[in-house]
This record gives C-alpha cells, structure tokens and sequence, in this order.
C-alpha cells in the first residue's frame, strides 16, 4: 500500500510540477487572467504530493517492508531506527526524491513569499524552478524508481523469475518475506555515522537553494526587468542557500575525518570537489550581488555568475551521480548519465541565450562606471577573479584534465591533494589577502592614502601576531604566510566591528555592549559578513595548521609498550574482540595518551568488521591546540600496529564552521527596524 | 663427426662449468635474500607510507594508497616494502608502478605533457583571470566619460525610484 501511495503522489507531483510550467508560460503570454494562479496553485501542491511520497518511503524504511527493492538494498533488520530514517537520503533512488522534495520546500516558500512583491518575475521564475523540479522528478519516476517492488514471476525462465519493477506484472506474486530479510543489503557502512544523519540534507538544502536565485535571474531576464529585483527577492535565498552549502561541506570534512580513517577532512577528491565549485560561484556571486545593490554596476556579471552557479550546481550533481568521476565509460553506462548532462546543457544554454539577447539589446549596462582600482567595487571584483580562478583550477585538476586524458589519449590520470594545494594556496592567499583590504576602501573611490591609513593598525596587530607565532617556533615562511593572510582578515574584521561600536558610542552615547548590539541591529547584513569573515578567518588558519604542522608515524607495538609522538606517548594496554548488536565484529584496541608524563586521555581506536568492508575508526583526544589522533591498522592481544597523528588547530576547522553559521545567521535574519524613539536620537547632530 | 659420449662418472668440462654458475648463482641469491632481509628489517612503516601517500588505489578511485585497506593495497605497500629495502628510490618506485599500471595510480602524471597540463593550466588560467580582470579595469570608462543608457538608469528598487521622484519635485517647488 505503501509503494502504491508513494507512487501515485510521486507521478501526481510530476503532473502538477509540468502543469504549472505550462499554466505559467500561457499566464505569462497574457491569455486569460487565471492560469497565472493556476499555475501557482499547481506548484504549491507539488509540495504536500512530495511530501506524501518521501512520507510514504520514510514509513516503509522504518517498518522494514523489504519487498520494495530501495529498502531491500539500504537497510537490513540491524539496521538501527535512525539509520532506517536517514537511509531515505542512503542511495541515488531515495536521495533523488529526498532532493525533489527539498527542492519544492524550496520554490514553495519562494512563491509564497515573492508572489505579491515579484509578480512581475514570477510567470517566468515558476516555470523555471517547476522544469528542474519535473526533470528530477522525471527522473525519479522513468529511471530511478524508489518505490520499485520484488516479484516472482513463475511464468517466466529461472534466471528471469526475480525482477524489481514499480507496477505489478501479470502473474506476479510476492516474494517470501523470510527471504527478503535475510537477503537485504544493509546501508553502505560509510554511512552510518552521524555526520550522514545531516551532511546530505545540508549539501542538498545548499544545492538546491541556489536554484531559487537562477530561477529569478531567468525570470529577469525573460521579462526584461533587469533592475536589481531579482537580487532583492533572492538575497536571503542566495545567502540560505550559501549556509547550507558551506555547513554541507564543513559536516562532509568532519564525517571524513571520523570515519575515513586518513587523518583528514579534505582529500580533493572529485566529490568533494564537485561540492566546493558551486560554493566558489556562489560566493563570487554573494560579494558581487551586492556591488549592483548599491551601485547598479556588474548587471551582466552578476547574471553570468548565478546562472554559473546553478549550471556548476547542475554539474556537481551530474559528475557524482553519473560515475563520470569512475571513469567517462563508467558515465555512458549509468542510466542517469545522459539524461542529467542533457538537462545540464539545456539549463545552461538557454539562461545564456537570454543573457546574450538581453546583453546585445543593451539592457545590461551599468548605471556606474568604475572610477578608481582602489574603490570597493573594484576590490570585490578582483576577489571574484580570485573565485574564478580557484574554481576554473580546481574544475580542470578534478575533472577536465581527467576526462580530457581519457577521451583523447586513452588515459587514466588522478590529481592528487599535492599538485591541488601547489596552485590552490598562493590563490587563497590572495582571497584572504583582499577579504581584508575590500572592506576598509570606500564604494566609489578610494585613495591610496586613505586606504594605507586604514589598513596601518590591523597590519600591525597581524605583524604582531607573526612574530610571536613565529617566536613559538612555527617560523615555516609558508605557515607564517598563510597564517598572516588569514589573521589580517580577522584583524581587519574585528576592527571595522570595533570602529562601528566606538562611533555610535561617541556620537549617541551609548554604551559599548549597547553600540555593538544597536550595530548588528542596524546593519546586519554588513556587520553579519564581518562576523562570516572571522569565521572564515578561523577555518583558514586551522586549515594552515593542520595542513602545515601535522605529524604522521605509524608504530607496532607490543602490549604495554609505549611511543613517544611529539609530546604525546601513546602505550598500548589492551585488545578486546567483541561483537555489536547489528552484527558487526569489533577488534578494539585500548590505549592511553600521554602528555609530558601525565594521563591525558583513554582512547579506544578499533575496526569495524562489516560483511561488506572494514571500516576503521579514529580514537582523538582533542584540544583546542591541536588533536591527538590515531587508528587501528592491525592488531592481537600480543601486539598492534597504530597509526597515530597530531593535527594542529584542526578544532579551528570546525569553530570556523559555526561561527561562520553565526554570522550568516545574522545577515539573513529579518531586518530589525529600530524604535520610533531611537531613530529619532539617532537623527540628531553629535 | 658426433661428439663421443662422456664416461661413466667423468664430467665434460662445460658441463661442470654451468654447475659451478648454478652454485654461484644460488650463492648471490642467498646473499641477497640475506641482505635484501636485513634491509626489509630497516624499513620502517613510516618510509612505506612516504612513498604510498603519492600513490593511489589501483581498485578504488581516488583513494591514496596509504589509506586504503584493500587486499590490492596491502599487497601494493608490501611491494613498496621490498623495492625500498633494495635500495630503491622514492621516485625509481613510483616510476616503476607508472610504467606497469598507468599514470593513474599516482598524484600528479609522469607523462610530461599531462604533467605539464596539470601544473600549467591552472596557473594558465588564474593569469588569464587575473589579465582579463586588469584589461577590464583599465576599459573602464573614467567619471563622466559615458552618460548611462536611459534604460540603465531605471532606479534599482520602488524606494530609490521614490526618492528621486521627491528629490525632483522639491527642486521644482
């Protein structure tokens, strides 16, 4: 019943989403003042008829209907209740509706909300969410059918008597339940960690909020109103959007560092990579977004950078889904491979038909030229030739040059972290170099003069802070470079946030906690994204640490025998074999850590016997100076072999994350109008 | 004209000659089993994993081979392992595994044009980002010199476009 009502809501929620595409369009064409709401009514609903869908999967995961073949293959009765719930998002079928459904959440709440303040854009921004909608969709009903069944069709020859399908075939019964529970698969073990609960969800939330601001921008452009309305009705869903991508990939660098058992949390693997080129466009775009905001200048540019950022969404979602990454004849057998780069294409080319049209009509020029190098805007536009130029780097080493290798001349390359970082690292540099200088130059025109003075104190505080970390005995030119780059961010951040403060202090008054509180009450999105910089600033020298310092050994050691790592001593106490309830064997090994002859910590490093693979999990000691880290690579009661390593100011990665979270929290939150009464002070002379 | 057989018990001389080749061959085998042993004994997991950390799984993409546990990788590092403690180089082995199992199985290609293709692109392309920046920058128009398009000059929101429609009327008044 369960995959009956899954199914019907799912072809229903395909129906509504390509019938609010049409309705839209002939709304938008002027035919008959109804079909316009019609049209909305239709998208709205896709909604309750993708919840019902996901609902009704959701409720056969948990209740172990192991007839339907997505079931069978993510979950088994070991299966704990909260991996059976996350186990919706566990495999390409669950996750393609799971993303369906977020993705209409999504245009729901953006119809809703623009319906009455955009109705200019929304005959055309509909349709354009409601097409992506219909193809996932599409995809998930023609190609990718979560709510297919296991049947036994005796009619037919042995080798074909078992088949997975979504509608019953004729003489078809329903397999033996005791055999379905024995057979099931299980959820891949790299999964069963936490992080999975909310890594994904966030990844998608980030993936597919950025359609919102693309939808809009064709809508633009398909109206001809390409003032900044569109950017004011996507601000917020940009800066959403951007949140959820960031935490999707800070989340998916702690589920690594927990569970892939390497040491790290960014390999510069073609996944995660394909993750972290949506999130360089959508930055660029952020920053950018804001100079046509305020000066009505990059119009096209800023065009060209959304619909960059969906079509490398698109394209994310395509190379890891289509086994591109495998390998290109890898891709030409996936059954999603063709219809996904097709639809990528599509999306692609014709938002920039429409930009190209607009362009040569004129209708995308500036309001402003720029006036000086010096001025912000120029600043921000030269931090958006840095984005792009990571991002065309990190395309080319993670998918380019591999494909190109492939196809051409028939070979198999892999670009490893070293060669990613040897270009990656003097383009950062100069990201964090400009995140300080941009924010301390004026919109229009900056002087040199005007500018040195400025940058003078926080460069000093950052000199300061150098020398003493290189005082403490971190002086690799490297490290202090990098360290140097990202504390002049902070630096500068924190005293723009101190200047801002210290003015309304001396010309209102107020006392300083009240200057700081009315500060981010009335310009939250400015003083929110100092706050996003400072987080940033924190990942970027935890990044430097970790990446710089950290100490890799590997030792055997016999039982009670100990190491000495840096100033850590690891010994070796015991090894326990034991079996968990989901049936997995444990080989644990019980070490203590050490740090200058006195017990810091109790570790349990072990490995994870799966039917399907081993899985070995970390045991860390950490602190905010650095962690203590180390695994199980093999080992018996007699003796045991660990990898141990010692990553430095690693935390700094993951408080980066939430503070970067904090601040974007701040700018996104509704504007706070302030009181009658304090608007009025605060119109008076100082 | 065919050579007479030997005698009972009585060697040719060439036959005794490959012998005393078989027994000194066994006997530069057994020293290098001996010394290759008490050279494995000096390489530590640590060199292993020096030379495996540039290299990746042959069965799993993108997976460096010091962190994959895979009966192919265990073997691999074994590999790495002997061809160490014969006096190998980090980069004689690497060259080695390129030449028997592609230039996949490594970070960065050996083949010198998909080297050069790695390394140089990118740079390529971050200069070309840059330069286009700086051409543009230097296209731009100076203050004044290009009055903005009637169209381009729509105010950017209804509340801009309020106040510049109460900034004209208070100059009219």
């Amino acid at each position: 019943m369960l995959a009956e009502i899954g199914l019907a809501s799912l072809a229903l929620a395909l129906a509504l989403a390509l019938y609010a595409v049409a309705a839209c369009l002939i709304g938008a064409r002027g035919t008959g003042p109804g079909w316009l709401p019609s049209g909305r009514n239709a998208a709205l609903l896709t909604f309750p008829a993708l919840l019902l869908s996901a609902g009704a999967l959701t409720l056969a995961l948990l209740s172990e209907q192991y007839q339907l073949a997505y079931v069978y293959s993510v979950t088994d009765p070991q299966t704990p209740a909260l991996y059976r719930f996350t186990a919706l998002w566990g495999s390409q079928r669950g996750s393609l509706l799971f993303w369906s459904l977020l993705m209409s959440g999504f245009a729901c709440a953006a119809i809703a909300l623009n319906w009455r303040p955009q109705s200019r854009l929304m005959p055309y921004a509909i349709p354009a969410m409601m097409a992506t909608l219909a193809f996932f969709l599409g995809l998930s009903l023609f190609v990718e059918n979560p709510f297919e069944r296991w049947w036994v069709l005796p009619d037919l020859p042995a080798d074909r008597q078992v088949a997975s399908t979504a509608l019953i075939p004729p003489g078809a019964i329903a397999p033996s339940e005791a055999n379905l529970r024995a057979g099931a698969e299980g959820l891949n073990p790299l999964l069963r960690h936490f992080g999975m609960v909310i890594h994904p969800p966030m990844l998608y939330l980030g993936f597919v909020g950025f359609t919102i601001p693309f939808a809009f921008a064709v809508a633009a452009l398909a109206a001809g109103d390409l003032s900044s309305h569109w950017l004011q009705a996507t601000r917020r869903w940009s800066l959403i959007a951007w949140i959820f991508l960031s935490l999707g990939l800070l989340l998916g660098g702690r589920w690594a560092y927990d569970v892939l058992g390497w040491g790290g949390y960014w390999g510069w693997d073609p996944v995660e990579n394909a993750a972290f080129l949506p999130w360089l466009v959508g930055t660029a775009f952020i920053h950018s977004a804001m100079i046509q905001e305020k000066r009505g200048m990059l119009k096209l540019w800023n065009m060209a950078l959304v619909i960059a950022t969906f079509s490398a969404v698109m394209f994310g979602t395509f190379a890891t889904r289509s086994g591109v990454i495998e390998s290109v004849h890898s891709f030409a057998r996936s059954q999603v491979g063709f219809p996904m780069l097709g639809f990528w294409a599509l999306m692609t080319l014709v938002a920039l038909a429409l930009l190209s049209w607009r362009w040569r009509r004129g209708e995308l020029r500036d309001e402003r030229p720029f006036l000086n190098i010096l001025s912000r805007e120029s600043l921000f536009v030269l931090n958006n030739v840095i984005f792009i130029a990571l991002f065309c780097a990190i395309f080319w080493g993670s998918f380019g040059l591999p494909i190109t290798s492939e196809l051409l001349l028939g070979k198999e390359v892999t670009i490893g972290p070293e060669t990613f970082e040897f270009y990656v690292a003097p383009l950062f540099a100069a990201m964090y170099l400009l995140m300080g200088v941009a924010p301390l130059s004026a919109w229009g025109a900056s002087s040199l003069r005007s500018l040195g003075r400025s940058i003078l104190a926080p460069l000093a505080v950052t000199g300061l802070c150098v020398l003493l970390i290189m005082l403490s005995g971190a002086g690799l030119a490297v490290a202090l470079l990098g360290y140097g780059t990202a504390l002049f961010a902070g630096t500068v951040a924190l005293f723009e946030i101190g200047r801002g403060a210290r003015a309304r202090n001396r010309s209102l008054g107020e006392s300083m906690p009240r200057a700081l509180l009315s500060l981010f009450r009335r310009n939250q999105r400015r003083y929110g994204g100092y706050i996003v910089h400072l987080g940033v600033t924190l990942i970027g020298i935890g990044v430097v640490g970790s990446t710089v310092f950290q100490t890799e050994r590997q030792h055997s050691l016999a039982r009670g025998e100990s190491v000495q790592v840096r100033e850590y001593r690891l010994r070796y106490d015991d090894f326990i074999l034991a079996r968990a309830s989901d049936g997995r064997r444990l080989h644990i090994a019980a070490v203590t850590v050490l740090r200058h002859g006195g017990e810091v910590a109790r570790l349990r490093p072990r490995i994870d016997e799966y039917p399907q693979m081993p899985m070995t999990i970390a045991g860390a000691h950490s602190t905010l100076e650095n962690d203590f880290y180390v695994l199980l690579i093999s080992g018996d009661s007699e003796r045991a072999t660990f990898r141990i390593y010692i990553n430095p100011l690693v935390n700094l990665v993951w408080w980066g994350g939430v503070v970067l979270a904090l601040g974007t929290a701040i700018a996104v939150y509704p504007k706070v109008t302030p009181e009658p009464r304090e608007r009025k002070r605060e119109a008076k002379p100082a | 004209m065919n050579q007479p057989l030997p005698a009972p018990g009585v060697y040719p001389e060439r036959e005794g000659g490959a012998i005393l080749r078989r027994v000194v061959m066994a006997a530069i085998l057994a020293f290098a089993v001996i010394v290759v042993g008490g050279q494995a004994g000096g390489v530590t997991d640590n060199d292993v994993i020096r030379v495996a950390q540039r290299m990746y799984c042959p069965v799993c993409e993108n997976i460096p081979l010091d962190e994959c546990h895979t009966i192919a990788c265990i073997e691999w590092k074994d590999e790495i392992r002997a061809q160490l403690a014969a006096g190998r180089g980090d980069q004689e082995i690497l060259d080695d595994f390129v030449a028997r199992f592609g230039d996949h199985v490594v970070g960065l290609p050996q083949d010198p044009l998909l080297r050069a293709l790695a390394v140089v692109v990118p740079l390529l392309a971050s200069a070309l980002a840059l330069a286009a920046g700086l051409i543009a920058f230097r296209r731009f128009p100076r203050g004044g010199e290009r009055a903005p398009t009637p169209l381009a000059m729509a105010p950017a929101s209804d509340a801009e476009y309020r106040r510049r429609l109460e900034e004209d009327l208070a100059r009219r008044r």
